[in-house]
């Protein structure tokens, strides 16, 4: 059974956005207005954390792509009263959204602020109506949503190996943001595999996890920049 | 006493009416009165002759005026159904079926997965349709989760809650 898993390399992105737009156009998550953004209710399940060093003009920009890191000791599995959120057999913490009853103990256990709740009924302009995506459900107000690793992907992608006849081979099955990104900075694939790129690249030195000293064993890494 | 018979008749007869109505109106509730058992026991044609994604795609696909007109462009025969039909190929206009089974939005279910891998048979959820005469206006069975999960464990295939909803 494979352990999904991302490398995010700090030193090759760019910040652009690219992976924040693809995956909100891959899995239908609500536009947000400015007034509700800033209340915080912005939906984002691939967010882009900035941070900004020095001081005018002198200052430095760093960009840190964040979905959800899938832990290997989530805490939001722990809290949820309906198990709507679990670690399922291949890694992927799972967030059934028929099944959550909205009451955000998982957003609050979550250190890593990477869920998000639907404040309202999702509205888009009629020209977007006709391009959301099928694959993916278009989630009712008053549930908690977030990255779920393109899981959508993943079963299209083991339907067409079995429809060959064949294993998962890497790259079979990768979620929108790292295929969308323009400079390649974003890996995905099997940890417990030593010969795929996320294994490699995950035993590199310059390979950190955010909040490692909390326990919670993501499956996202990060490269460090180099300096 | 003979008043109450009479009554009793009448209401009978009103009773009678309606349902006659009732089910004339959920016969007529398709376009056409398609008739399953002729095209598959007369005609020797399998669901996915005209059902064309089912082994291919997620949904089965409900066949429309490009598949009917390989068989059917007569305007003048002496079947009203297949009159229809060929009118409707000669127009090019699309034969508004109204679609029975419906998967509701937050669950997801793939015909290829279940039909072509999973080797089950149309019959398991849709019934026995060739012997079907009028069609369908209504899902041969109910589609509960309960229902689903039952042939899930049966089969030892996964019961994870992100097989059918994400």
């Amino acid at each position: 059974m494979p352990r999904w898993g991302m490398v995010i390399d700090l030193n090759t992105c760019t910040g652009c956005g690219e992976c924040a737009a693809a995956c909100k156009i891959e899995n239908n998550v609500a536009i947000v207005g400015p007034e509700e953004s800033d209340m915080g209710r912005t939906m984002l399940w691939m967010d882009m954390l900035t941070e900004y060093e020095g001081e005018y003009p002198n200052v430095k920009v760093r960009y840190i792509p964040r979905p959800c890191l899938h832990c290997d000791e989530p805490p939001c599995t722990r809290v949820c009263p309906v198990r709507a959120t679990y670690l399922n057999d291949e890694g992927i913490v799972a967030q059934i959204f028929p099944q959550c009853i909205g009451c955000r103990y998982c957003m609050a256990a979550c250190p890593y602020t990477v869920k998000s709740f639907n404040w309202y009924r999702p509205e888009w302009p009629d020209t977007m109506e006709s391009a959301l995506n099928p694959d993916v459900s278009a989630r009712p107000a008053g549930i908690v949503e977030k990255c779920t690793f393109c899981i959508h992907r993943l079963q299209i992608a083991k339907e067409e190996a079995a429809v060959e006849n064949r294993d998962l081979r890497e790259g079979d099955y990768i979620p929108a943001c790292a295929e969308s990104c323009p400079t390649k900075a974003i890996s995905f694939g099997d940890l417990d595999d030593p010969d795929t790129e996320v294994s490699r690249l995950r035993r590199t030195a310059r390979a950190f996890r955010l909040l490692e000293e909390l326990g919670t064993e993501p499956k996202v890494y990060y490269l460090y920049e180099v300096e | 006493m003979k008043r109450n018979s009479t009554l009793i008749l009448l209401f009978a007869g009103f009773v009678l009416v309606i349902g006659i109505v009732l089910a004339a109106i959920l016969n007529d509730e398709q376009p056409i009165r398609y008739n399953h058992e002729k095209h598959i026991q007369d005609a020797d044609l399998e669901c996915v002759d005209c059902h064309r994604n089912v082994e291919t795609g997620e949904r089965a696909s409900i066949p429309n005026i490009e598949t009917c007109s390989e068989c059917h462009d007569d305007t003048e025969d002496e079947n009203e159904e297949i009159r229809k039909v060929a009118t409707y190929v000669d127009e090019g206009k699309r034969i508004p079926w109204k679609q029975v089974n419906v998967v509701p939005d937050y669950a997801f279910f793939s015909h290829r997965r279940h039909v072509f891998l999973g080797k089950i048979k149309c019959e398991t959820c849709h019934g026995n349709v060739a012997s079907m005469v009028t069609p369908f206006s209504e899902p041969y069975r109910e589609i509960t989760m309960d229902w689903c999960l039952d042939c899930h464990q049966d089969r030892q295939v996964s019961s994870d809650c992100y097989a059918c909803h994400r």
